[in-house]
């Protein structure tokens, strides 16, 4: 990228607001910060400049954060949003409204980073996408999915859960079992259709049952018979099936 | 978002994470300009937390409008300059023991919503009646406007929690 991100953050607590720019102008990644205290004023802002990423507080009076995601998905050529939150549960609405990321305030140095990365991907993927002959297959070339949101088996509703966290899902008839550092939960997804969604992620069938986080995977042990068991990060083992062996070998040396 | 306003099973009330993490963000937001602002914060937010975290006890009224007291600083110090308090003195309390968070918790849940819904400063007073608090809420700026008024039994999750 020649030059650094123009970032809007918007929010209406103003010494959240002042942490957050404080945070983004010290950022290496980050050109120009613009702040805004309501969603009415970051429309002002918006009609009068470029901006790559607004970093937008949830609840907020008058317009709400969401309400202006939703607004902004109508744009042209929109700016990516990057949801801050007081509360975590708020993180599964900004999954459906597509956000790039969310953080819960107040906000860890590297977790701001690691937005702003996702930021310049997203960026980097739109341009790409713009000068390619055709310009429609944007989509693809933006970052793929890294939540997915599950029942939450504690008092209903939905938990998102980051792929990353995520060590593997085992087939279980129509939905899937996943296997996550933060515990187990139901989706309600075939095996096949997440072997699809998570593939560009780092995940592998290995086994008619089991779709696995490569990055969790340690050690490829090869058994007797000619099939294999993956041993992950926390000791399980996975089976993984013989038509597969070769395959899983070549890309864990790769 | 909103957090559940449902007492737990020994009848006291949940603190808000929300409440909590947006704090913590505002005492970031003053180590640089403000270090003794941001520690003022933060040890306030520890006398919050230590009122409500303790084990399960009764506190008296007097204990529990400090902890309001508090509450409200915590507020002002993420809306500087938005919020005016007018407390009750502790004399004119009606005395009675009650859960901690028993007054703090319908009285935040008022302000925030309040402080969500409409921009501009609001003017929090709290006032003693009988053996209840009155809340009132209104917009100092704009004198005609309707307020908002809730009344705090005291003494009721207490009554819940005994039958």
């Amino acid at each position: 990228m020649s030059s650094g991100l123009a970032i809007l953050a918007v929010d209406d607590e103003p010494r959240a607001l002042t942490d957050i720019k404080r945070l983004l102008e010290t950022s290496a990644s980050v050109e120009r910060v613009a702040t805004a205290t309501s969603a009415k004023e970051a429309l002002v802002y918006l009609s009068g400049g470029r901006y790559d990423a607004l970093f937008l507080d949830v609840a907020m009076p008058e317009i709400e954060g969401m309400a202006l995601a939703r607004l902004l998905r109508r744009f042209a050529d929109p700016p990516a949003v990057v949801f801050l939150t007081g509360h975590p549960d708020a993180a599964v609405e900004a999954f459906e409204v597509q956000a790039l990321d969310f953080l819960v305030k107040p906000v860890t140095r590297e977790r701001l980073e690691s937005a702003l990365t996702r930021v310049e991907q997203h960026v980097r993927g739109a341009e790409a996408a713009k000068s390619a002959p055709g310009g429609e297959g944007a989509e693809a070339m933006v970052t793929g999915p890294d939540v997915v949101a599950v029942d939450n088996p504690k008092g209903g509703g939905k938990r998102l859960v980051r792929l990353e966290t995520i060590s593997f899902a085992q087939a279980n008839g129509d939905y899937a079992r996943i296997v996550c550092d933060d515990g187990r939960f139901l989706l309600r997804t075939p095996l096949s259709q997440l072997e699809k969604d998570w593939g560009p992620s780092g995940f592998a069938r290995v086994h008619r049952a089991y779709l696995v986080n490569l990055k969790h995977a340690v050690e490829l042990r090869a058994q007797l018979n000619g099939t294999a068991v993956l041993i992950m990060r926390d000791d399980t083992e996975i089976p993984v099936a013989r038509r597969n062996v070769a395959a899983l070998r070549r890309r864990l040396h790769a | 978002m909103q957090d559940p306003i449902q007492g737990r099973a020994d009848g006291s009330s949940p603190v808000s994470v929300h409440f909590v993490n947006n704090v913590l963000a505002a005492a970031a937001s003053y180590i640089e300009e403000e270090p003794d602002t941001a520690r003022d914060v933060l040890a306030e937010l520890g006398a919050f937390l230590s009122h409500r975290l303790r084990g399960p006890r009764m506190v008296t009224t007097a204990e529990e409008l400090e902890h309001v007291g508090v509450y409200l600083r915590l507020e002002q110090a993420r809306f500087p300059g938005r919020l005016e308090v007018e407390l009750p003195a502790a004399r004119d309390l009606p005395q009675a023991r009650i859960q901690p968070g028993e007054v703090q918790a319908p009285l935040s849940q008022a302000i925030e919503r309040w402080l969500r819904q409409k921009p501009g400063r609001v003017r929090v007073a709290l006032r003693a009646r009988g053996d209840a608090l009155d809340l009132q809420l209104d917009r100092p700026d704009e004198p005609g406007q309707a307020g908002e008024r809730l009344r705090i039994a005291l003494g009721v999750a207490t009554a819940r929690s005994t039958t």
